[in-house]
């Protein structure tokens, strides 16, 4: 598997952005991204030229939108126009239901920013009542998403979310408007494709970020591997623990700072992994910054999902540098109940 | 030759915040082209006291507890307040396209060949048409608009729309 560096969240003049999907590309390109995913407010007028501009630059160009609602702005990838000019606040799951059918995911974008008159519709206010229809939530959003208040508590959303059982995916999204590096860096989402080519197949972008097979990150590229009863796991995936209840599964993790192409030439140092997981924070691995791999045993014994953050200095300022999305384990069998005697 | 299809002008208010305004007209025969233009007044809040009283509601409802404060005291950095208003186009068969963008003067053309950025290009079936203006946000105690629609115009002139791309979000 590889993981290929991805924007998902952008616009261009046919919203309000401010440079073509082609000037976009070409400063994708620069910045190491491999794809981004077009999702200009309320329309995908854009998508007209995507063919040609990716086969030009290189950069994958996947169709979407952004939803820019009167009562949240939310993302949809892999489809085409949908419908959402008929939708009031407790409507959402028809509007949910009308991107599946056309093949598509959707995902909140920045849930937690000013709403109106700030920023109209920009604070999510759509009722969920089943949030199983939510396929990703935009958790870091912005340049320097981390440090962003706005961006805790669509943390915490998620985290609660995931202890809860819900498996929704996390993202990063730029919003990006314009090509001026405002506002330190960027963070990446990190897709993990069987082939670089694959990039360029909505449906095995959408598969993929659908699955939780993505790690976000302002730099460092992060791989993470679990083993257990001989299988190997990759993020997304559910660890099979019927058979090994109370075991350890392996963790491998792999690091690879030198490579970082978010970062806009900051020089990023990662400090420490930390495995964070339904039952709270398990471990943290200290790095050093000649290390590029370490293994680690975890207990499975009530374990429902476990992430890896790294975090470091970015010009010499501590901060999460990565988020992966969960490797999850699976409900360990209820055993039968005794039969009562007659 | 150029014809005016629809010449239609409103009154909004804050209540009228979060609603659609939905224009029907009849395209009899297909044209060359149909020209939009747009535009409302006033575009900002310019009442520094009303919008201080807007914004720190606005932080009261969505900031988080701890920030709140702090939002307050800073308030005058989400200056000015700003009315927003879309327009979408639906031809008889299905959308055709918005332009989500905040500039208070617009105008889009849409072609066969060719469409202001926001829209698609192609045939122009005659029919019912159907343009939309949302309304995201009316923050002035009055907002005023109107709009025009034109069929045959012979004028490409798309780098207007583009040209006036001076906000951003």
């Amino acid at each position: 598997m590889i993981w290929v560096p991805f924007e998902l969240h952008t616009h261009t003049p046919h919203s309000d952005g401010r440079h073509s999907l082609a000037e976009m590309c070409r400063e994708a390109g620069r910045l190491g991204l491999q794809g981004i995913a077009l999702t200009d407010h309320n329309t995908a007028a854009g998508l007209a030229e995507a063919e040609h501009i990716q086969q030009t630059t290189g950069v994958a160009v996947i169709p979407g939108m952004e939803w820019t609602t009167f009562y949240g702005h939310m993302l949809t990838l892999g489809a085409p126009y949908t419908e959402w000019r008929d939708l009031g606040p407790r409507d959402i799951h028809k509007g949910i239901r009308r991107v599946h059918e056309a093949g598509g995911i959707v995902g909140i974008a920045h849930p937690y920013t000013m709403g109106s008159p700030i920023c109209t519709g920009c604070h999510w206010e759509y009722d969920i009542t089943d949030w199983s229809d939510l396929d990703y939530i935009e958790v870091w959003h912005g340049m320097m998403p981390a440090l962003r208040p706005y961006n805790w508590p669509a943390l915490q959303l998620w985290d609660q979310l995931l202890n809860e059982g819900h498996r929704i995916t996390a993202t990063a999204g730029r919003d990006w408007h314009h090509s001026d590096l405002l506002g330190g860096a960027p963070a990446f989402t990190y897709i993990g494709l069987e082939h670089e080519e694959d990039r360029f197949s909505r449906e095995k972008v959408v598969q993929a970020i659908s699955h939780g097979r993505c790690y976000l990150s302002v730099g460092p590229r992060l791989h993470v591997e679990a083993r257990l009863g001989g299988r190997a796991y990759f993020l997304g995936d559910c660890v099979d623990s019927s058979s090994n209840i109370g075991g350890e599964m392996s963790l491998r993790l792999q690091l690879d700072s030198s490579t970082a192409s978010g970062n806009l030439g900051e020089r990023v140092v990662v400090t420490k992994l930390i495995l964070e997981s339904n039952l709270g924070e398990i471990t943290e691995i200290p790095w050093r910054e000649d290390q590029s791999e370490a293994e680690h045993l975890v207990s499975i014994e009530g374990l429902r999902w476990l992430r890896v953050k790294a975090e470091g200095l970015m010009e010499s300022s501590p901060i999460p540098l990565a988020m992966t999305n969960p490797i999850y384990v699976s409900s360990p069998p209820v055993p039968e109940p005794e039969r009562a005697a007659v | 030759m150029k014809k005016q299809l629809l010449a239609v002008e409103g009154t909004l208010t804050p209540l009228s915040s979060k609603s659609h305004i939905t224009y029907s007209c009849l395209v009899d025969e297909d044209p060359a082209s149909l020209d939009m233009e747009f535009r409302y007044t006033p575009k900002v809040m310019e009442d520094p006291e009303a919008s201080r009283l807007l914004i720190w509601e606005a932080i009261e409802k969505y900031e988080a507890a701890e920030l709140v404060e702090l939002r307050k005291a800073e308030w005058e950095r989400y200056m000015p307040l700003q009315n927003l208003l879309t327009l979408s186009v639906d031809d008889p068969h299905g959308f055709r396209g918005s332009a989500h963008r905040h500039p208070s003067e617009q105008r889009h053309m849409l072609c066969e060949q060719e469409a202001s950025p926001g829209f698609l290009a192609g045939p122009l079936p005659s029919g019912i048409w159907k343009i939309t203006i949302s309304v995201h946000c009316v923050v002035t105690p009055e907002c005023t608009y109107q709009l025009i629609v034109h069929k045959g115009g012979q004028s490409r002139d798309l780098g207007s729309v583009r040209a006036a791309h001076a906000y951003t979000t």
